[in-house]
């Protein structure tokens, strides 16, 4: 019998994929789940199947992660820190990742020596993209960054991980899909992703223009990393996860203002956003860092110089949005609406 | 000279000393940085520029031969790993708690000054510059005879550093003897060991922890405690201290009473102000204080306006100024800025503390 594992289960992410695992009929899964995480929306997800495993535990230890592991065919990683100092980040993103990892070595009797399928849900941070023409299109064929120092600590701690995952594929203890999502929007996610722009003292910065984002619909996402786990020929392979018919910043940033709430914005074009990142980082050096340096010359080019996106090679397996764009901002707006009030 | 330093724990508290050492250049430079996982030692040498980086302490040691060691890891390690860079010639700068037992620290600070080694410890709020402006008020006699202090130490469980804690149901922090207030309560006590008379080293102390939070894990996090009061008799000055999870804002202050006036230091604002006696009549001198009092804010926050103008208003300026002490105490050969008698002083209440919780939990059945 065959027996799936999903880390971070209570998740944005985790959740929805649960639900798209189970409607594509796979129901023999093992859910990871940290004691004491909110499982509200998870349980309303499996509550109606009972084959599905709530596990309550951890990837903080090797021995921890070995109980979740024993007997697991096929893992869908996506527990990760979305934010935090950069030792928490790297602790809580790629030591855990190294814990399970190590943890299916351990465990492999359990699953005839054979090494599983690890689907791991990494992103569009590791890209290195802040030296390439503006316009280009970003495919899986893009370079990783090669400057991991000068990202922010979460795009340098999924850089790290998905390494780390790479080295275990070639040792053979997994086989490894990975899947690079953009910016995963819906219900219960954030309103505004850095790449629309940023609140700074009650001001809405607006830095993105026109630029097109690399949105996916929780669920498409969701969609997309489940079908990895479907296809034995992802393995070995990397899988950009963005939508069709994607909006650019400016136009998202109306629509919320019209759908959710009128916000106080400021539209910066990208050479005062280069300027003002230049001022930012050379006072964050000459203080010695009294303040971030929340703006660099270099995050600004890797976040508002502006790409394209490509998602052919995803499709060619098969995938297809189960929601429209359109569909996805006016959910999500819905929903953003109903918080704010 | 430029000191060699390697630092051991690659946690988050590492990234404040590696930041304030590589503000002082022609001081000190990090040469090495080791994790028992290698991944931490990787990363913090990756986004600080450090040469060498690894898992293994002993080698760091042999290899890069640094002057000085500073410790981060979690506590339990602080005595094995302290006592292995004496041994290797080092000096050594540990993170607080300085070890988990009182005797665990005796025999530490007996085999540095057996060694000649200089040690020192993380209590970077003492050298926040308004602990030194309080200190100077002191020494020019402002506050008087001080007849009692109160530490008050505020604590955000909902942080991340709480938030781990709570999630992890081995997590270090659990093991410790005094659990969550061996991690922070260092700096409720050692802003009051330099009141203590000079042939004073453990004044009767009275402890009382409880547990505030709503049981939600089903496990012993639940019975962590996370509200502490202290009551300290000392000869000639006494003290209250507060350990408050749940107050808000987790306010950081000490309150010095002396004979002839009070002074409020509050680590948070990096204010200090005084509290004086009215010398205006009646209604009047009921009046005025008010205006006196915002005036000495204006002052403060013109001060800080300063600092901060000079580039002096860092989030760890308290632990760049102790550095800097300790750094010239090594190449001077002077005494280091703590004294040894003062870190005895924490960890023996510290031990103390941790007897009577024990007891109460007893008591409660936990």
């Amino acid at each position: 019998m065959t027996k799936t594992l999903v880390t971070g289960a209570t998740g944005f992410l985790g959740t929805s994929l649960v639900q798209r695992l189970v409607a594509r009929g796979r129901t023999d899964l093992r859910c990871l789940v940290r004691q004491g995480s909110d499982v509200s929306h998870l349980e309303g997800v499996i509550e109606k199947h009972p084959d599905v495993e709530r596990f309550v535990g951890s990837l903080a230890s090797v021995d921890a992660a070995a109980a979740a592991v024993e007997g697991v065919d096929t893992i869908f990683h996506v527990a990760a820190a979305m934010g935090g100092a950069p030792a928490d980040i790297f602790l809580n993103t790629v030591v855990t990742t190294k814990n399970l990892c190590e943890a299916i070595a351990r465990t492999a009797p359990s699953r005839g020596n054979k090494p599983p399928l690890f689907v791991l849900v990494s992103s569009f941070g590791v890209y290195g993209v802040a030296d390439l023409p503006r316009g280009t299109v970003v495919d899986e064929g893009t370079p990783l960054e090669n400057k991991p120092a000068r990202r922010d600590p979460y795009s340098q701690g999924k850089l790290r991980q998905e390494k780390l995952c790479w080295e275990y594929h070639d040792k053979g203890i997994i086989r490894l899909a990975v899947a690079r999502p953009g910016v995963i929007y819906g219900p219960r996610g954030g309103a505004f992703s850095a790449r629309v722009g940023l609140n700074l003292f009650g001001v809405f910065l607006h830095l993105g223009g026109r630029n097109t984002l690399p949105l996916t619909y929780v669920d498409n996402c969701a969609e997309a990393i489940a079908l990895l786990g479907d296809r034995p020929e992802a393995a070995g392979q990397v899988y950009n996860v963005v939508d069709d018919d994607l909006v650019d910043a400016d136009d998202y940033l109306r629509r919320y203002k019209q759908r959710v709430t009128p916000l106080r914005s400021v539209s910066l074009p990208y050479p005062v956003t280069m300027l003002m990142s230049h001022a930012v980082e050379r006072y964050h050096r000459a203080s010695k860092g009294q303040l971030p340096a929340v703006f660099t010359p270099y995050k600004t080019k890797t976040t508002w110089k502006g790409n394209r996106f490509s998602n052919e090679k995803l499709k060619a397996i098969g995938w297809r949005p189960i929601v429209t764009t359109e569909q996805g901002l006016e959910r999500t707006f819905e929903h953003l609406k109903a918080r704010a009030s | 000279m430029t000191l060699r330093v390697a630092i051991v724990g690659c946690g988050k508290i590492a990234d404040g000393h590696v930041e304030e050492i590589q503000k002082m250049p022609e001081v000190a430079r990090v040469v090495g940085a080791v994790d028992l996982e290698p991944i931490m030692a990787e990363q913090l040498a990756v986004r600080y520029g450090i040469e060498h980086h690894g898992a293994d302490f002993s080698r760091m040691l042999r290899e890069q031969r640094p002057d000085v060691v500073h410790i981060t890891t979690p506590p339990a390690s602080h005595l094995p790993l302290a006592l292995e860079a004496i041994d290797a010639g080092c000096h050594v700068f540990v993170e607080k708690p300085f070890t988990l037992r009182h005797e665990d620290s005796k025999k530490l600070v007996a085999r540095a000054e057996e060694a000649k080694k200089k040690l020192s410890i993380g209590y970077t709020y003492l050298f926040d510059p308004p602990a030194l402006e309080m200190r100077s008020l002191l020494r020019q006699g402002v506050l008087g005879d001080v007849v009692h202090v109160e530490s008050w130490f505020g604590y955000n469980l909902e942080g991340a550093f709480g938030k781990a804690v709570l999630g992890d149901p081995n997590h270090w922090v659990l093991k410790l003897p005094g659990q969550l207030f061996h991690n922070n309560i260092d700096h409720l006590l050692n802003k009051v060991v330099e009141f203590f008379a000079e042939d004073e080293d453990l004044p009767a102390i009275s402890a009382f922890g409880s547990v505030r939070r709503r049981a939600r894990l089903g496990d012993h996090r639940d019975r962590m405690m996370d509200e502490l009061r202290l009551v300290i008799r000392g000869k000639r000055t006494t003290f209250y201290g507060t350990f408050s999870s749940h107050t808000r804002p987790p306010a950081h202050q000490l309150r010095v009473y002396g004979t002839k006036n009070t002074a409020t230091v509050d680590f948070t604002m990096r204010t200090v102000t005084l509290e004086t006696q009215s010398t205006l009549p009646s209604a009047i001198g009921r009046l005025v204080p008010a205006f006196s009092h915002a005036m000495q804010y204006v002052r403060a926050g013109g001060k800080n306006v300063g600092r901060f103008a000079r580039s002096d208003f860092h989030f760890f300026s308290g632990l760049h100024y102790l550095f800097r002490e300790y750094y010239r105490s090594i190449v001077e050969d002077t005494p280091p800025p703590i004294s040894h008698r003062d870190i005895l002083r924490v960890s023996a209440m510290l031990d103390e503390i941790f007897a009577q919780l024990d007891v109460q939990r007893e008591e409660l059945g936990s």
